[in-house]
């Protein structure tokens, strides 16, 4: 039984092994001073999260990264139910939206730093930018697929139309959003380092560059292998809490959308 | 005539917070709040842009960055549709691909971009490696889904008229899945324009995303927005451009309106 528990967590732990052994290969075969071996890089790992200061600038960027998000839920959410919901809505939101989707967002960056200055405002202006447009697509398409029998024996009840929102609608589109979530998660994790790799102040992505610029190439690939866990991580216990939450809902496939 | 004066009047509807916006943006330029060297106005931004559009060398800037985000868009297109089409013909395929593609997919790629300039110079080389680990994905995803759900009495026909299996995987079941395929590419080539940009802000000597940080170090506000609109105008095009391409190959699919 035990086993049984463990089982589906095999592949991906083998997969897992079958990079570190492809790395170790490729690094004893081109002997570069630019790509230690996991062996030599890995031991790296331990060093990092035990540094205060590191675990500090980690710690201190995934909380800009969670306030963006949950900033941009509470904002992309009921826009997205709304326009889903309302013709008036969709028409008016659209072609701003599809005008936005190619901006670069954390190539905003720099001119958002002429604004805000170089603080957490904006660094998590350019995370909640980077999240918004998934969540309000999801939220959006969940909307519009939503039963229309079920509004109407609500309206039939006497229920209001922001009633109707919150109590009809958001329930029965929650599996659409929780996918945007899921992008917007794995988005939120990119926006963030690739801001912080563009302005080089503080926190994951410029501890990166500060040891590249070092020459300390064993904790750049000490700091990848962080940042890489760490997507791997939220998403699978993102997963779990999909499953928990829309456990009644068929599993969606999303196609996880890269980058920002 | 009434659904066509709706449609204008939802049309217009829809170009009103754009409109809104670029005179809000004109109206803080006014009103004086923000000076221009923090906000310049939308009317010399713009200008500087077509102006710009005759200038050799940022030309020169711009096909340096379409040569990186082609070249890294074809290698990821080629390499997604092959793979996904072959995990769907092949469980062995599949049980070794699926595995990787769990671990990889949800790694920001960008965390790889250190690990690409120190192997592979800080040239063209690294950014095209960016670009297809960034587009590889959701293409080779979107062709996975849309290859396992072809109706399977499709390929059984191909099959008993005497047809190889690689050969019924890449005429009979790829065409069948196109419209899903055709997605995934439409998504990787708009993040390969966006990934291109970034990695050109983040190290590089050129290309649009140099532009930005130069003008950034200098503090020329309206020479940053320049790049910056000439990617997203960029992304606009290659997206409706892949959409026109998308309506002419897709007719005749019963699920394409």
């Amino acid at each position: 039984m035990v086993l049984r528990r463990f089982l589906p967590a095999l592949p991906p732990l083998l997969a897992f092994a079958g990079i570190l052994a492809i790395w170790e290969l490729l690094s004893l075969y081109f002997g570069l001073d630019g790509l230690p071996p996991p062996s030599v890089a890995l031991r790296q790992v331990p060093v990092i999260l035990t540094d205060p200061q590191s675990l500090f600038d980690i710690v201190d960027s995934l909380r800009r990264m969670a306030i963006g998000i949950v900033l941009a839920l509470v904002f992309a959410i009921p826009v997205g139910l709304w326009m889903g919901r309302s013709r008036f809505a969709a028409a008016f939101f659209n072609p701003l939206l599809s005008v936005i989707y190619p901006v670069p967002k954390a190539a905003l960056m720099p001119i958002i730093m002429l604004w805000l200055g170089v603080g957490d405002a904006s660094k998590i202006l350019v995370i909640f930018l980077g999240v918004t447009l998934p969540l309000i697509y999801h939220s959006y398409q969940g909307s519009r697929a939503v039963e229309e029998k079920l509004l109407w024996s609500a309206a039939a009840m006497g229920m209001q139309p922001p009633a109707r929102l919150a109590r009809i609608v958001l329930p029965a589109a929650l599996p659409e959003i929780l996918v945007g979530c899921r992008t917007a998660l794995v988005l939120g994790l990119i926006t963030m380092v690739t801001s912080e790799m563009i302005a080089r102040q503080t926190g994951i992505g410029n501890l990166v560059f500060q040891s590249l610029e070092m020459g300390i190439y064993d904790t750049v690939y000490a700091m990848i292998v962080i940042i890489g866990a760490l997507g791997f991580i939220l998403d699978v216990l993102f997963e779990r809490l999909r499953g928990w939450l829309v456990g009644w809902a068929e599993p969606a496939q999303s196609i996880i959308v890269g980058s920002t | 005539m009434n659904t066509r004066s709706s449609t204008l009047a939802y049309g217009l509807l829809g170009a009103l917070p754009i409109v809104g916006l670029l005179a809000l943006w004109q109206a803080i330029h006014l009103s004086g709040i923000a000076p221009p060297a923090l906000l310049p106005s939308p009317a010399a931004v713009f200008l500087r842009f077509f102006q710009q559009l005759g200038d050799a060398s940022f030309l020169q800037n711009v096909g340096v960055t379409l040569y990186r985000l082609f070249v890294g868009f074809f290698v990821a297109a080629v390499v997604g549709i092959a793979a996904g089409v072959v995990a769907t013909g092949s469980k062995l395929f599949a049980s070794f691909l699926l595995p990787l593609v769990r671990v990889l997919a949800p790694v920001p790629k960008i965390a790889l971009y250190p690990a690409f300039t120190l192997t592979l110079g800080y040239d063209d080389a690294s950014k095209i490696a960016l670009v297809i680990a960034d587009a590889l994905f959701p293409i080779l995803l979107a062709t996975y889904q849309g290859t396992s759900a072809v109706e399977p009495k499709l390929a059984w026909s191909a099959r008993a008229a005497g047809v190889s299996p690689l050969r019924t995987l890449f005429t009979v079941v790829l065409p069948a899945a196109l419209p899903s395929v055709m997605t995934g590419c439409r998504i990787g080539l708009v993040i390969s324009c966006i990934v291109v940009f970034l990695a050109e802000m983040i190290t590089s000597t050129n290309g649009l995303g140099h532009l930005l940080m130069r003008a950034a170090r200098n503090f020329q506000t309206v020479d940053m927005f320049v790049p910056l609109i000439a990617i997203s105008i960029l992304g606009l095009l290659l997206n409706s451009a892949f959409n026109a391409l998308r309506r002419h190959l897709l007719r005749g699919f019963p699920e394409e309106k």
